[in-house]
């Protein structure tokens, strides 16, 4: 399809043809300066599609933090409808859609599949974004991951100074676009020439990233896990680590959760599916007192052995988007960008910080 | 889409005492699941939580199920508190199971811990089904006291069968006891009679009993890939999705949770 332009002052009218069929959710920078996604009520002022990724992973709208996966266990031996309006996010990142494919991976491939997470994964639509910027803690083009959409959305929306490139992704996306074409201009060349130039400027901000904290990147990743796993590293780095379980809940790999029962109302066929978090000590405990990672040291080096060990080798993908979260979110300020350059270091036996 | 959180609902139809704090619950279910040796299964109380379970009794009947539990904290607490009638539910079962076709020919050696010989119990079960397949069965049991010994009427039935031979020893005796004191490793001897390099070792119990008894099998000559360990490890979904059982590149409820010594070796915390 050709692509298309969507004027600034458009966009509340494309936003409101959304927000007939899906509950949408777009980001809108904070006074600190921080992306947020928030609901649409009415108006889009604020609104921020280019930037960078928001605070909350896209994961949030799929695996979401508590699930009621059983009410009634005759009732809900097949997956039940899902009675939700679908939800429509707007300014997702690509280090968000690369996060998904570890949360595919997880909940729609094997022998068993997740019917919660298959339902509200398919009826949503993905409105993805350039990245316009980077901030300090960005590092994604380490892991490989480009800070562009490239593909996993079904509309892709540029931010250009005075509006949107717009273009198709799916299907889904291609229809929507369709049936409200009214709205849009032809794209033009300079629309183009202009998104080249953000995308490139953007570029250059995440390799100066890159080259100012020294972070490694993923062909030095090779085993930094296996031959660091007796390293001191790991509990120099975890000594701030005051085991709130932040870094797990806002990254967009992290998938581990627990199953809850409880009573309601009188019913005792209730089941949950809550978020877990593996910096958490009860995470590896068994009965009997017995714990596979009962120092937090362990548990760190868990967290970066399923995603820089685990995930590449039974998926073939680092579990890790370089998406910064981990970091921004952490009270005592561990650092995923420093681990890996001691790690890296510590592997190649230099000296680290 | 089939919900493989939600369980299948079932009746505790009766109760056995083991020892003080194990009992052994024999379920009917309303939809019957059939399971191979080795695999387990999450057994719910409506309302409270779930747990998993290796069942016990012999694969080949069908229509109810035995599984054999310690009272260790808060689910089993609650099983325990029980009476016959009451509701529980089941999802499952999971895992891969104990690989028969490959113990054909071979002598079996089966080293059992504590509540460990639950598992167990439903493997000889199915190994007698088909004694003829293997060329031998010894089993080696290890209780902390001979109070503390589960399935006392089936041992005394099995230290008669011609079929297999059993040793049992406790870790400290009492007045009424009679027979072998000692750790477990102890019963596992080059001269027990085994033709180890002909042989497989399956091996379940508590952590530190699976570890020295492991160490031992390999003193004596065993391959690593000849034994066979039960990886018990914190389990939630048993589905391989919730991440909890995770050691080195597997998820014990999926990949196990029974594995070759060679598999795990090298990874951390698996004696834990
Ligand atoms: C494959 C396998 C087979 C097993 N077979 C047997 C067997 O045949 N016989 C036997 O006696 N034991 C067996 N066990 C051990 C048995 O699973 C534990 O004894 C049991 O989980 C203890 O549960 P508990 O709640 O009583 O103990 P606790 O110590 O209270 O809790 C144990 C675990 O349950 C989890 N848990 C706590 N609350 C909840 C909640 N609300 N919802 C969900 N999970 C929660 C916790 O994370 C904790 O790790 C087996 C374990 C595994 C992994
Ligand atoms: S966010 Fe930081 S303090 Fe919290 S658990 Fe993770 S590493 Fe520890
Ligand atoms: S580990 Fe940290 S940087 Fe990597 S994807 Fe998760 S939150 Fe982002
Ligand atoms: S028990 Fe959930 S992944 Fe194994």
């Amino acid at each position: 399809m050709k692509q298309k332009f969507l004027k600034k002052q458009d966009l509340k009218i494309f936003v409101e043809a959304l927000a007939a069929t899906y509950s949408v959710y777009y980001p809108k920078k904070n006074r600190q300066g921080n992306f947020h996604l928030v609901p649409f009520s009415e108006g889009v002022d604020g609104a921020a599609l280019g930037g960078v990724r928001p605070f909350e992973p896209l994961k949030n709208f799929f695996f979401r933090c508590r699930e009621k996966v059983v009410d009634g266990y005759e009732k809900s031996e097949k997956a039940p409808a899902n009675s939700k309006r679908p939800y429509c996010v707007m300014g997702v990142k690509n280090c968000d859609l690369h996060g998904m494919r570890i949360q595919d991976f997880v909940f729609t491939e094997g022998d068993f599949k997740d019917p919660f997470y298959i339902k509200n994964r398919e009826e949503n639509l993905i409105i993805a974004s350039d990245c316009t910027t980077a901030i300090p803690t960005c590092f994604c083009h380490a892991l490989e991951v480009p800070h562009y959409p490239e593909k996993g959305y079904d509309i892709l929306m540029s931010e250009l100074s005075s509006g949107y490139l717009v273009e198709e992704g799916t299907d889904r996306g291609a229809k929507f676009l369709k049936r409200n074409d009214g709205i849009f201009n032809e794209a033009a060349e300079m629309h183009i020439e202009e998104r080249d130039h953000i995308r490139r400027h953007a570029g250059e901000k995440v390799e100066a990233n890159i080259a100012e904290h020294g972070i490694p990147r993923r062909t030095e990743f090779g085993d930094i896990i296996k031959v660091n796993l007796d390293s001191p590293i790991w509990e120099t780095e975890v000594k701030a680590c005051v085991e709130c379980g932040s870094c797990n809940a806002v990254c967009p790999t992290c998938h581990c959760f627990y199953l809850s029962d409880s009573e309601e109302n009188g019913n005792k066929e209730v089941r949950y599916k809550m978020w877990d978090a593996c910096m958490y000590k009860r995470f590896a405990h068994v009965a009997g007192g017995a714990n596979a990672r009962p120092h937090l040291w362990m548990r760190l080096r868990n967290r970066f052995e399923k995603k820089f060990d685990f995930f590449p080798q039974v998926a073939g993908i680092y579990a890790c988007t370089g998406c910064g979260r981990c970091y921004s979110g952490c009270p005592g300020k561990i650092d995923i960008r420093r681990v890996l350059k001691n790690l890296v270091a510590e592997k190649n036996g230099k000296k680290h910080e | 889409m089939n919900n493989p959180y939600c369980p299948v609902k079932g009746k505790i139809i009766d109760i056995k005492e083991e020892t003080s704090n194990i009992k052994t619950f024999r379920l009917n279910l309303d939809k019957n699941i059939s399971f191979k040796t080795g695999q387990f299964i999450e057994l719910t109380v409506p309302g409270i939580g779930e747990a998993p379970f290796t069942p016990s009794s012999n694969p080949k009947i069908e229509d109810t199920m035995d599984v054999t539990i310690m009272k260790v904290g808060r689910v089993t607490e609650i099983l325990h508190g029980l009476k016959p009638g009451d509701e529980i539910a089941v999802r499952g079962p999971y895992g891969m199971g104990y690989p028969l076709k490959e113990f054909e020919g071979k002598e079996i050696l089966i080293v059992g811990g504590g509540v460990g010989l639950a598992p167990l119990r439903s493997l000889i079960l199915a190994l007698l089904n088909d004694r003829k397949k293997y060329k031998k069965l010894v089993v080696k049991y290890g209780s902390r006291t001979p109070k503390d010994i589960v399935y006392k009427d089936l041992l005394r039935e099995w230290a008669n069968n011609k079929d297999m031979e059993l040793e049992i020893t406790v870790d400290a005796g009492d007045e009424t006891w009679k027979g072998n004191v000692g750790l477990i490793t102890t019963l596992i001897k080059r001269d027990m009679g085994v033709d180890v390099k002909n042989s497989v070792a399956i091996v379940c119990g508590p952590p530190i009993m699976m570890k020295f008894s492991t160490f031992k099998l390999i003193d004596i000559g065993y391959e690593p890939r000849h034994i066979y360990l039960s990886m018990e490890k914190n389990m939630s979904c048993g589905i391989g999705k919730c991440g909890h059982c995770r050691i080195g590149p597997y998820y014990a409820c999926k990949d196990g949770p029974v594995f070759t010594y060679d598999k795990i070796s090298g990874l951390h915390g698996i004696w834990e």
